[in-house]
């Protein structure tokens, strides 16, 4: 008796015959209809009656939706594993994750050579194949070089791997021979032999063949699915195994699941009622049959390998997608947009429920590094770290409109605020966020919001009239003026602190056309290109917000460029206010456009991270720039330690508001500076020139890490208060790992 | 308007607009999007490069089919696909199947290979142009015979670039599958000349400009001839590229009426009558389609 756990699955095998290919194609949909789970064509590319498999198959996986496919198998020798592998990859990625490899050594020799293929027997045969599996994950790795490959039968000297498969696609491997055995359980992830030709005492032997191989490979034998392709007749009276009634093919059909151990069974037919009497009376039935078989996935060994001390990577909370160091997909999750990460574990929940287990989750590991992360573009780089638990809220990314008439909104943490403007934009509204359309919607909401309309609208938070959150505790609330006003205070500016935001609701504001230029200025002088900047800003009408940034072109020359929005679709005011602003220094290039808030957020391509290092961003909060800023700002940048440098303008409506009404404190500066650099030592020399006129400190663009930085970022009052909020909502400081302010207990 | 006197050539194909997309991995359906929007808008063709060593790219071929199963009407095609990793005589029963699958709308845009590092690096053969030109050729044949359900008995050939002891015709295209070759030097022009349907160059390419055009006419001609072909049964296609401006600001730099004016010259003066547009921006997809196709057609139909 043997059972691998797999869940039980039905497929069909259809023969792709060339005189009737749209007949081919409604079976494989009528398939999908009737609920089968796979769709699989036999490969035989010498036959000239036959459609060609790979090419019926990307066409039956453009006409269907849910079904997943393979080939059942591919003849190898006529497909080299190298473009086989980008063919495969490119198939899964355009299916959303659909295509299943199913690979045979390739029989018929005949065949094979009439076609120009290179004809390899017995052994050879058996290597090649065993080399193409491994050529053919090493393709679909990332993070490595090109690959060099010196086998018997291929070689590979460099090739580039890539594209990455959607999903981990399992390799199939049909066969009978003990070798063939022996490769499956050492290299396969399923065995597919065909009922007609091996009885059930040898699928039992060539079971213990491939779990023998799969051990002394350092395997788990349940990491290799079995997959049967059945054949029979439906009849009234009962005859032989699957000859007769549906009742009797269920009931021959359960030992070879529950025995066998074949969970995926695979019918063999081109008769379109046989296919549907299956679906509709076998598949039920001996679901029904087996229900009670305990059923798990086993992850490969190799992926296995890779796991991290301390998690307790069985005990993944069941539904969420979890995503370990060995899986296909982690180097899409493991690093942010501007640090690289090797955590231990990325969870990433669908809906609040999944949120709530997922921290649950993260507390049973109460040593580890916890992130969350909604965007990926967290400064301090804390949304990702090496060897803990990594919370993703990027699928909660609705946005929904509440009210109207008050321009109500409700968005979730993982949405971007391009996407957010494009929504909004729709509606004539807008909510002003911050200038890269790739930041999200969590990490930025609840720290403040310096965005391209900040003087006219104010910072994100201002418009924030409640929240859901979940608490360290796995309480969800909501939190509003009128409902736990003490948390809905500290989540404008230090909500990384109290919790996981589940979702944000926003008073937009109605916002037509904008003007939007790009000034590029000779910054030689740059110390008083700083100052005359700074003074145009302070004296312009609130519905310019301007954000400049200084950087050395190659022949060594100083640049300022200087992005700005009017918040007007009257091009006299645009230029009215630009008109001061291009004065302050020798223009070298200059456009404006009479635009809108999103087509200005445009401006990010929501790619996968891939982050490398540790960021190294100082900023501070200032009230003017005084000719001693600017000299020791002008220093800095020419000291070539900072490498983007980038002043923003606040004030305006953002300093309307008290200080005491939310966490964020710093109200009155008008302007936030920011520095990247390089070398944490070049750049310590000239920072303290700067911070001596600091007035507070933007916490979104801070990396360093010291308890300094939190007397920085909030007075004493507002400190004194978040310790006390952090003592009731957090008392075992669960969110920590972002700036964290110690709980008052 | 007046024009030079004009030496014209003509070879009689109907003009047919169409577009080269890139066949980019990421965003996944990006390519796939852009051939229905080019369907949609109302182009003749979508073709994809093909690079089956660049991880960033998709399978052209199995992009081929997939798109093709996500239209109904535009014609697609490899632009060019890359022999050297493809097997001919499996290349054939493909091209065969999604030409049965689609109704028709396949055809066959083929190329020596040029990257012979990255194409070793796949486990592909390195070829010397002339090495790379008869292997193209035989290719050419090969896939011919075995469309060719008509005559009877297996097909043989002892290469030397593609044996194949007795392979099976069919199955037989559900229309003459054309080949286009991508195309530059005088010993290849001539093989076109002498065994494919088509050339399709990019005017990127063409270091003299659009001139050089002229040149590869004459051996394709030549090549047609002395083979005992009508130089009229090849097609001559061309891969451009430009930009939608309201004021002119060069070749293809410009509105729609230099554009159609430009394109018009280029079929009046060297019987290209086929434009594949290299662009993934759907504005200029569009107004390629709507704007410039038309009109080049008036233009082209008042010259013939
Ligand atoms: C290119 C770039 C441009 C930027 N421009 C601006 C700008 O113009 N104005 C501006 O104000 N900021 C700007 N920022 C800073 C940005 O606001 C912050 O980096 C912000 O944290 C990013 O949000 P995220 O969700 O993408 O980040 P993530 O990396 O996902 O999160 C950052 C941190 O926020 C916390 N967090 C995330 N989600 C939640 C949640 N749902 N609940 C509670 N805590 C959460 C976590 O502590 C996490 O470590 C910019 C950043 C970058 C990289």
């Amino acid at each position: 008796m043997t059972d691998y756990g797999h869940t039980l699955e039905f497929g069909v095998f259809i023969t792709p015959t060339a005189d009737d290919p749209a007949a081919v194609v409604e079976l494989a949909r009528l398939s999908e209809r009737l609920g089968y789970d796979l769709v699989t064509f036999q490969d035989h590319p010498y036959m000239a009656d036959r459609l060609e498999t790979w090419t019926l198959l990307s066409w039956v996986a453009a006409a269907t939706e849910r079904v997943r496919l393979s080939a059942n198998v591919f003849n190898l020798a006529l497909r080299p594993p190298a473009t086989l592998a980008r063919a495969v990859a490119s198939l899964d990625l355009l299916s959303g994750g659909r295509f299943e490899l199913g690979l045979g050594a390739g029989a018929f020799p005949q065949g094979v050579a009439a076609m120009g293929g290179e004809v390899r027997t017995g052994g050879a045969s058996l290597r090649a194949l065993g080399e193409a599996i491994e050529i053919i994950r090493a393709l679909w790795t990332t993070g490595r070089r090109g690959i060099r490959f010196e086998g018997e039968a291929y070689q590979l000297v460099g090739a580039q791997p890539g594209p990455i498969p959607a999903h981990d696609i399992p390799i199939w491997i049909g066969g009978y021979k003990p070798k063939m055995l022996e490769l499956i359980g050492a290299k396969g992830d399923g065995w597919i032999p065909t009922l007609k030709y091996i009885t059930p005492e040898d699928l039992a032997a060539g079971n213990r063949a491939i779990d023998a191989a799969a051990d002394v490979a350092g395997r788990d034998p349940r990491e290799i699915r079995r997959l049967l392709n059945i054949s029979g007749v439906f009849q009234a009276e009962a005859g032989g195994l699957l000859q007769g009634p549906p009742e009797q093919w269920a009931r021959d059909l359960r030992p070879f699941v529950t025995d066998l151990g074949f969970s995926t069974l695979i019918l063999m037919s081109d008769d379109a009622a046989e296919i549907e009497r299956f679906a509709t009376e076998v598949m039920p039935a001996l679901r029904d049959a087996v229900a009670d078989r305990p059923v798990m996935t086993v992850k490969r060994a190799a992926i296995r390998a890779q796991r991290r001390e301390g998690i307790d990577y069985e005990g993944t909370p069941a539904g969420i997608r979890a995503i370990e160091p060995g899986d296909i997909d982690y180097p899409r999750v493991k690093s942010t947009y501007l640090r690289g990460g090797a955590p231990g574990i990325v969870l990433q929940p669908a809906n609040v429920e999944q949120v709530i287990e997922s921290l649950a989750y993260a507390r049973r590991h109460p040593d580890l590094p916890m992130s969350v992360r909604s965007g990926g573009h967290g400064v301090s780089g804390r949304s990702t770290n090496d060897g803990g638990i990594v919370i993703d809220l990027g699928a909660l990314n609705a946005i929904e409109v509440l009210d109207e008439a008050t321009r109500r909104v409700r968005i979730g943490p993982g949405a971007r605020w391009m996407e957010v403007a494009v929504a909004l934009g729709q509606r004539g509204w807008a909510l002003s966020s911050g200038d890269y359309g790739g930041v999200g919607v969590g990490g930025l909401a609840t720290a403040g919001g310096i965005g391209w309309m900040a003087r006219q609208h104010g910072l994100t938070i201002d418009h924030l009239r409640a929240a859901d959150i979940v608490l360290a505790d796995g309480s969800l609330v909501h939190a509003s003026e009128a409902e736990n006003a003490d948390l809905f205070w500290a989540i404008r500016g230090a909500g990384a602190n109290f919790g996981i935001v589940t979702a944000f609701e926003f008073e937009v504001d109605e916002v037509g056309e904008v003007g939007f230029s790009q000034l590029v200025f000779d910054a030689s002088d740059l110390a008083g290109l700083l100052e005359r900047w700074g003074a145009v800003v302070e004296n312009s009408p609130r519905d310019l917000t301007s954000f400049l940034i200084v950087s050395r072109q190659r022949g060594g020359q100083f640049i300022a460029v200087a992005l700005s929005m009017i918040a007007s679709s009257y091009a006299e005011t645009i230029l009215a206010r630009l008109q001061p602003m291009a004065q302050i220094a020798p223009l070298l290039d200059q456009s404006v456009y009479l635009t809108s808030y999103a087509s200005v957020m445009a401006n990010a391509a929501l790619d996968d991270h891939a982050g490398v290092g540790e960021p190294l961003s100082r900023t501070g909060l200032l009230d003017h720039i005084t000719p001693e800023f600017a000299q020791a700002a002008e220093r800095l940048v020419q000291s070539g330690a900072s490498y983007f440098f980038q002043i923003r303008a606040v004030g305006g409506a953002v300093a309307d508001v008290d200080p005491d009404a939310t966490a964020y404190a710093n109200r009155a500066a008008n302007f936030s500076v920011v520095a990247f650099g390089a070398s944490p030592s070049r750049v310590e020399e000239h920072w303290p020139a700067l911070h001596d006129h600091f007035e507070g400190l933007y916490l979104s663009f801070e990396s360093t890490r010291s308890i300094e930085r939190l007397y920085d970022a909030f007075p004493p009052r507002t400190l004194e208060r978040l310790r006390d909020l952090k003592g009731k909502y957090d008392p075992e400081n669960v969110f920590r790992d972002n700036f964290n302010i110690a709980p008052r207990r | 308007m007046t024009r030079q006197a004009a030496i014209t050539m003509d070879y009689g194909h109907d003009l047919l607009f169409g577009t080269f997309i890139t066949p980019t991995a990421r965003p996944v359906s990006q390519a796939v999007e852009l051939t229905r929007f080019a369907e949609d808008v109302g182009l003749d063709l979508a073709t994809f490069q093909d690079h089956p060593y660049n991880p960033g790219l998709l399978d052209t071929w199995t992009l081929l089919s997939y798109a093709a199963a996500k239209t109904t009407r535009i014609r697609l095609a490899g632009n060019v696909l890359n022999l050297p990793l493809r097997n001919p005589a499996l290349l054939a029963r493909q091209a065969a199947t999604l030409d049965l699958l689609s109704g028709g709308r396949i055809e066959m845009g083929l190329g020596t290979g040029s990257f012979w590092d990255a194409i070793v690096a796949m486990g592909g053969p390195r070829r010397t142009p002339g090495e790379s030109i008869e292997a193209l050729e035989e290719a050419i044949l090969l896939m011919k015979e075995l469309w060719d359900t008509e005559t009877r008995g297996g097909v043989r050939s002892d290469g030397p670039f593609y044996p194949v002891s007795g392979a099976k015709r069919g199955p037989a295209p559900a229309h003459p599958i054309q080949f286009w070759i991508g195309a530059y030097k005088p010993r290849i022009l001539k093989m076109v000349g002498r065994s494919a349907d088509g050339v399709v160059p990019s005017l990127s390419y063409l270091k003299s400009g659009p001139g050089e055009l002229a040149e590869i006419n004459k051996w394709i001609d030549e090549g047609a001839e002395a083979a005992g072909r009508d130089p009229h049964a090849v097609r001559r296609l061309l891969n451009i590229a430009g930009q939608f401006s309201r004021t002119s600001g060069g070749f293809l730099v410009g509105p729609a009426r230099q554009w159609s004016e430009q394109l018009a010259d280029l079929a009046h003066r060297y019987g290209v009558s086929a434009f594949l547009l290299g662009s993934d921006d759907p504005e200029t997809i569009e107004f390629f389609a709507k704007e410039v196709a038309p009109m080049t057609r008036e233009l082209v139909a008042a010259r013939r």
